[in-house]
């Protein structure tokens, strides 16, 4: 260890800030006349990032514990559905609490199954993916649940609060939930202890296993959460609902500034990569780039992003 | 991914293809039984066009999917504009994600076009997703589905598909054409409630039936997932060795039928399905089991979206449901019915296997 070493790593944590800053500049001058600065598309980008923030937040956790969740996107779907079909007979508000009870307990599975079989994290939540993918297609029978309960619709979805919209509200309050969970309880230091170097986690009295699960549980909620967003958003529930989110969110998770392979994890960061992958899509086809062309340029920002953010701060 | 498939994840249009395998014909109608009327009837006078021309309208695409069907839509679509002086500023591919497709949309309403063309991914999230649309001053057209909960006229100028009693009358000939009015074929159908394929199945059904009574239907057996057709069509010709057409739903699935008949050697049975693809069409070409693919007028249901839509910036009066037909593509027109389809040449793979 040097002294300048605390720096570097400062500095790397900004990279995010100014990769943000740097893409946010360059769509305002291309598409300074084309809406891109309206204040009705920047609420978009937020608006529609929201399920993708709340995933990140729950990933930020489980990366930072050295641990994966694949399976986060197919449970979304199953959260969704299941909120969306318990409201229809039971009321919204046990809706609510079926779509998050479903997502938590896909994690508690999950952790279960990772913290005492001690099996790899990537592996089984490989595995439960597919499970919890085809309940949901069987549940659903492949087929939309209209969501038409208004106050659940205004909550989660469309409504707002003194004219803050309530997705964005949803976001600002997870973000900053998470964030003191992280960075000033026990727990969120318990959290990067374990993913630092589990031996000497577990040495210092620290439970680990306790903590694997965790992890994995909060991640469950988190989809648990998204998937009420996106159907309070689209007004339905649908079995492919978060599933395209898989790559997006641990894209935006690390592009933020959090380790792969766990110790090191940022909320902030993980807040702003989800708020750069939404202005990417967003930019480009304000730009009317064909389609390819989105997907291309997409692909190679994010790849330079990851990289600079990847690099050790100490190597 | 197949079009059949796609467009079934719409659900809501029940283009009704009423009295199925009963004693009416079927007949497509829309989702109020509006008739379907002929997409060539649109047309735009020297006047009008000169309108459009001066008018400074701007157009944009939200799909589903992008892959053969979908891009000859977009490109018939995009000529025609071109044709009418309007431009283009934006197209988004929502992978069959409805919730990207939302974003999609909203992110395309920043752009304010005069026009949006759009096949919706989910028809649920209809009004979640397309209910600014109208408010923004923008005209909305469907392609093959409208969104649950939009009023045509109001929230929308019309939708464009293709005429599914007529895709299942194209298909029964050409298995009567393959088998020679004799034979007993294997009927695959999608099992799952999927308007868009339910009907074509059952109007193939009702075809077959009531104009070919020399080819009897020994088995049906249903597929509801694609990935299953080649234990289906394993456990099909097995029990029904006498066999000799299958009907494939689409023709995704019409490949694994294809493996299957490779590995059983069963070079007697052909295969009719729906939907151009290249391992299918080079089947064909190479005289393989394939005898027939249906294929609608993709390019043109592109062009009949772009008139539709040109018309209402005229405000002028344009029908609720568009239809353009389908045609038999065989060996022997395969260049000129992928032409007409998808106005594209077939791929290298297929010209060369038919030299």
């Amino acid at each position: 260890m040097t002294s300048s070493l605390p720096t570097r790593a400062a500095l790397q944590g900004l990279i995010v800030y100014a990769g943000f800053a740097l893409i946010f500049l360059f769509f305002s001058a291309m598409l300074w006349d084309r809406g891109f600065l309206s204040a009705q598309n920047l609420t978009n980008i937020i608006l529609q990032t929201a399920p993708a923030t709340v995933l990140a937040v729950g990933l930020v956790f489980v990366l930072a514990a050295g641990e994966i969740d694949l399976s986060f996107g197919a449970a979304v779907a199953l959260a969704a559905i299941v909120a969306a079909m318990v409201m229809r007979t039971q009321g919204w508000p046990v809706g609510v609490l079926a779509g998050l009870a479903t997502g938590m307990a896909v994690g508690l599975v999950n952790g279960a199954i990772v913290a005492y079989a001690r099996l790899p994290s990537f592996l089984v939540t490989l595995a439960t993916m597919g499970v919890i993918a085809g309940a949901a297609r069987e549940m659903s029978g492949l087929q939309s649940i209209p969501v038409t309960a208004e106050p659940f619709i205004a909550i989660f979805g469309g409504g707002s609060l003194l004219g803050i919209p309530s997705l964005v509200l949803w976001t600002i309050g997870v973000v900053v939930v998470g964030h003191l969970a992280f960075r000033e309880t026990r727990y969120g230091a318990h959290v990067l202890a374990v993913g630092d170097n589990p031996r000497a986690a577990l040495v210092s009295g620290i439970r680990v296993a306790r903590v694997r699960l965790s992890v994995l549980v909060l991640s469950g909620a988190c989809a648990g959460l998204a998937g009420l967003l996106y159907a309070g958003r689209l007004q339905a529930a649908r079995y492919t609902l978060g599933e395209s989110d898989l790559m997006t969110v641990i894209a935006a998770v690390i592009v933020g500034g959090t380790a792969l392979n766990g110790g090191r994890g940022t909320i902030p960061g993980a807040l702003v990569g989800s708020l750069m992958m939404g202005m990417l899509s967003n930019g480009l086809i304000l730009m009317g780039l064909s389609v390819s062309w989105q997907m291309m340029i997409k692909g190679l920002i994010i790849l330079i992003a990851v990289a600079v953010s990847l690099r050790e701060p100490n190597r | 991914m197949t079009r059949p498939l796609l467009s079934a994840l719409l659900l809501s249009l029940s283009l009704g293809t009423a009295a199925l395998a009963q004693d009416a014909a079927p007949v497509t109608t829309g989702p109020n039984g509006e008739p379907a009327a002929p997409a060539d009837k649109l047309v735009l006078s020297d006047a009008d066009i000169a309108k459009l021309k001066a008018g400074g309208y701007t157009a944009a695409f939200s799909w589903h999917e992008l892959y053969d069907w979908s891009s000859a839509v977009s490109r018939g679509a995009r000529d025609e504009f071109d044709r009418l002086g309007i431009k283009v500023v934006a197209e988004t591919n929502a992978s069959f994600d409805a919730a990207r497709q939302t974003a999609d949309v909203e992110t395309i309403l920043a752009l304010k076009p005069s026009v949006l063309i759009t096949l919706p991914v989910d028809s649920a999230a209809g009004v979640a997703t397309y209910g600014k649309v109208s408010a923004a001053g923008t005209k909305l057209v469907f392609i093959d589905n409208p969104a649950e909960g939009m009023t045509v006229g109001k929230d929308y100028v019309a939708t464009v598909t293709s005429d599914r009693a007529i895709i299942g009358a194209r298909t029964a000939e050409a298995m009567a054409a393959a088998l020679h009015e004799k034979g007993k074929v294997g009927y695959i159908f999608h099992d799952a409630n999927f308007p868009v394929t339910n009907q074509r199945d059952q109007a193939f059904l009702w075809n077959l039936k009531t104009r070919f009574p020399g080819i009897e239907v020994v088995a049906k057996a249903g597929m509801a997932d694609p990935a299953r057709i080649e234990d289906i069509a394993n456990a099909m010709l097995t029990q029904n060795p006498e066999i000799n057409g299958i009907y494939v739903p689409w023709t995704e699935p019409a490949l694994g039928v294809l493996s299957v008949l490779r590995q059983m050697g069963r070079q007697d049975v052909r295969i009719v399905s729906i939907d151009l693809n290249e391992p299918a069409a080079l089947d064909m070409a190479k005289g393989g089991s394939v005898s027939a693919l249906i294929a609608d007028d993709a390019y043109g249901i592109g062009t009949a979206a772009a008139r539709a839509a040109a018309l209402s910036l005229l405000d002028q009066k344009v029908d609720p449901l568009l239809v353009v037909g389908a045609g038999i593509v065989s060996k022997d027109n395969l260049v000129d019915g992928w032409r007409a389809s998808l106005h594209a040449d077939p791929p290298q793979s297929v010209l060369d296997a038919l030299k």
